[in-house]
């Protein structure tokens, strides 16, 4: 679903991201690790087409984001970490927005947005500005914007940070939901608990290198998540 | 405490000064001279205007023994300027200020971040009041010495006065910035009631300085009848200018009429600041009502989100967007003043082709005040991201700025081009030019008012004001199509000899219509991977 091929982005001087390969397959959580600062984001961006690689490549169910990057776009939904959405739009007209440029029909649209605002407990407010919206409110719209054209994969950059408990274990059990369909989910997260029980594959990247990748089993073995990450972390800064 | 809170507070208003609003980072120090000499600049300007305006009341009311209503009118052109000045930015600045919850976190009592906070307005105010007051002073010290009745006593009482004043603008800014901060709280349609307020305001504006002279004559006329009714209605305006004019007693009452206000102002607000700094009662919630959605194009849908964006700012439609409602001004005003304007120029001979020449030009000039495209780039600021990940073409992005732009623009140049035409009469040939110069011309704004901007884009903004106002794009886009205007005037002039009028306005319409072909080609192309790497 996601193949992201030697990807290589350069600020500057500095390699944010080094040559890095990912493989995600249909039906998988991948999980996306690393400090601050490691190159999560800016892996994550250039999977969206928001970045522009200067080496590598990424496909999207087959498709190169450099050959196809509309086609690519159309398949997949991004939801950022700090969802900075239009404050002069509503939240409805920010759900419709999006679902007008997937080509969402207004049938489909409503019962979605109906379903997924109704689950978040936001119905209520998507007459009110984004302006008007907490962190948590945002981080709910943007999610449900994500989900309305029903993408085939989602990729996240810190989804549960702002969410309260209850709309944390909803997006998990969505997660899992789009897995099911034969969706993937690719996200990034600090809460290492998290990443061990939701995800099935993960990958741990520091200073923009991929250090260790592959099924919550192969990684951990025996150990916590966390164990293993700061034995990592250690072992690089050795 | 207090000390450190004032130090604080300070360095908050002298950050205009210090802090360059678009990077965020310190001016140097020649920086902060040069910024500090174009204020000095605008306010000596602004000041010699009151000092002319004081000029032409102070020596007939002084010698006519009423000094004290030239101080009068005076203190209340002051009163005016330093309250409507200040108003704006007061409830901001006492209640909704960024770090009212770091303070009241701290062991600091809430009345004395009330008294810091009121001293910032009070020194606004005091600025703004002092742009007239001064010049006023000025103005009556130069006469009161030449007719030998100036006294140090007045001197010191005028200096005592002007700080009077101050808090009487403190009180009534801290009064009317409380009604101001309600009303929008509770306002739905905020950008719009803006800009009504605005233009009500420009407009209200226009009339009296159109009018000055005749008020200014009038007062002077009836200088005696309107200094007794003041006398007779509103004892303390007069107590005001008799303070002025060195009145100690006068000056006694007035002060202490003055003080129990703001004595009653500061009681109101101490016991209400806490709750006010701490509640955010924020606008009327609208209840969502599921409908009927309307599915648009991707198109459809990006002209929407420009058109939102549009409407939803006050800054955006005054700054970029007022030349829509001057067309139809101009356009009523053509038709209303039609027979007159065509007496007028049969008369002066001006008339046929140089005429239609001229409503040509004046139409590309109007047009030239719609400059929507030029900070629509910048203004994505932190949103860029959405129509980055969007399956939409960086060309569809730009193009429905472009759409917004011809929207707003061209419906009120034509229009207006037709109201002209029917006013001047210039013949089918210009009329249907009066109409297709200056849409042409709307569409080369809209092209170079988006291309500086992806020349120039600034999306780290905090305050969207600095792309709108502040922006190179802007600049360049008003100002270039006003110089493109006047130098298309003087080409003709240069000409005339040689070309025809209609042959001259043929070659501009295929100059610009050729400077738009180029533009959209490079926007098409280059300007779209611009705004992919952006």
């Amino acid at each position: 679903m996601l193949k992201i091929e030697h990807l290589t982005k350069i600020y500057g001087d500095k390699k944010a991201v080094d040559d890095l390969s990912l493989h995600i397959r249909p039906g998988e959580i991948y999980g996306f690790i690393g400090h601050n600062g490691a190159g999560k984001t800016t892996t994550i961006k250039a999977c969206c087409g928001i970045l522009q690689q200067e080496e590598g490549d990424i496909w999207i169910d087959g498709v190169s984001i450099r050959e196809d990057p509309l086609g690519c776009k159309a398949k997949l939904a991004y939801i950022p970490d700090n969802p900075d959405l239009y404050e002069f739009m509503t939240g409805i007209q920010f759900l419709n927005f999006v679902a007008d440029i997937f080509g969402v029909s207004a049938e489909d649209r409503r019962e979605r947005i109906r379903k997924y605002a109704d689950a978040f407990e936001l119905t209520g407010d998507l007459a009110q500005p984004t302006s008007a919206y907490s962190h948590g409110m945002k981080q709910k719209l943007a999610v449900i914007s994500a989900l309305i054209h029903q993408p085939r994969l989602v990729i996240m950059d810190e989804p549960f940070v702002g969410l309260d408990p209850k709309a944390s274990h909803l997006l998990k059990g969505i997660m899992r939901d789009i897995c099911d369909g034969g969706g993937a989910i690719f996200f990034s997260t600090h809460v290492l608990e998290v990443a061990e029980k939701l995800c099935d594959k993960v990958a741990i990247i520091k200073n923009g290198k991929l250090i260790k990748s592959g099924t919550m089993e192969e990684v951990k073995g025996d150990t916590s998540l966390e164990d293993v990450f700061l034995e990592l972390e250690g072992e690089a800064e050795c | 405490m207090l000390k450190a809170l004032f130090k604080k507070q300070l360095m908050e208003v002298n950050s205009w000064l210090i802090q360059n609003k678009k990077s965020g980072k310190h001016r140097s120090r020649g920086g902060m001279l040069l910024y500090a000499l174009l204020y000095a600049v605008i306010f000596v300007g602004l000041g010699a205007v009151f000092y002319f305006v004081g000029a032409s009341l102070c020596a007939p009311l002084v010698s006519a023994g009423l000094g004290w209503l030239y101080f009068a009118m005076m203190s209340l052109m002051a009163l005016l300027l330093g309250v409507f000045g200040s108003v704006f930015s007061t409830y901001a600045t006492l209640y909704q200020a960024k770090d009212n919850t770091f303070l009241l976190s701290m062991p600091i009592p809430p009345r004395a971040i009330l008294e810091v906070r009121l001293f910032a307005v009070w020194m606004w105010g005091l600025i703004y009041e002092a742009i007239v007051f001064i010049p006023a002073l000025v103005v009556y010290w130069q006469n009161a010495a030449e007719l030998g009745c100036l006294s140090a006593a007045a001197v010191v009482l005028d200096v005592l006065l002007l700080l009077v004043l101050s808090v009487l603008v403190l009180t009534l800014t801290c009064a009317l910035g409380w009604v101001v901060a309600r009303i929008s709280s509770r306002l739905k349609n905020k950008s719009v009631a803006a800009v009504l307020a605005s233009l009500l305001f420009l407009a209200g504006y226009y009339y009296v300085y159109f009018r000055a002279s005749a008020i200014l004559q009038h007062v002077l006329q009836n200088a005696g009848a309107i200094g007794e009714s003041i006398r007779g209605a509103a004892v303390p305006i007069y107590w005001m200018g008799r303070a002025g004019e060195g009145d100690l007693l006068s000056m006694l009452f007035f002060g202490l009429l003055v003080l129990a206000l703001f004595a009653l102002a500061c009681w109101i607000l101490s016991r209400s600041f806490l709750k006010m700094a701490t509640t955010n009662r924020g606008a009327a919630k609208r209840t969502y009502r599921e409908s009927a959605a309307r599915q648009r194009s991707a198109a459809g849908a990006l002209l929407f989100k420009e058109r939102s964006r549009f409407f939803a700012s006050a800054t955006y439609m005054l700054n970029c967007g007022l030349g829509t409602l001057m067309l139809v001004v101009l356009g009523i005003l053509a038709l209303v003043k039609g027979p007159w304007l065509r007496d007028l120029m049969a008369e002066t001979g001006f008339s046929g082709a140089p005429l239609a020449l001229m409503a040509c030009a004046v139409l590309c000039v109007m047009t030239a005040m719609n400059d929507i495209s030029a900070p629509s780039v910048s203004l994505e600021g932190k949103n860029l991201w959405l129509v980055q990940v969007l399956p939409v073409s960086a060309w569809q992005v730009l193009q429905a700025k472009l759409k917004l732009h011809l929207l707003m623009t061209e419906v009120p140049t034509l229009f207006c081009a037709v109201c002209m035409a029917i006013a001047l009469r210039p013949g089918v040939f210009f009329s249907i030019m009066l109409a297709a110069v200056p849409m042409l011309f709307v569409l080369f704004s809209a092209c170079f008012g988006l291309t500086v901007n992806l020349k120039t884009p600034n999306l780290k903004w905090s305050d969207e004001t600095v792309p709108v106002k502040q922006s190179m794009g802007v600049m360049l886009s008003m100002f270039g199509g006003w110089a493109l205007v006047a130098a298309m005037c003087m080409l003709y002039l240069l000409l005339n000899k040689y070309l025809s009028p209609e042959l001259y306005l043929l070659c501009v319409a295929a100059a610009v219509a050729a400077a738009c072909a180029g533009l959209l080609l490079w926007l098409k192309n280059r300007g779209a991977r611009i705004f992919r790497e952006l």
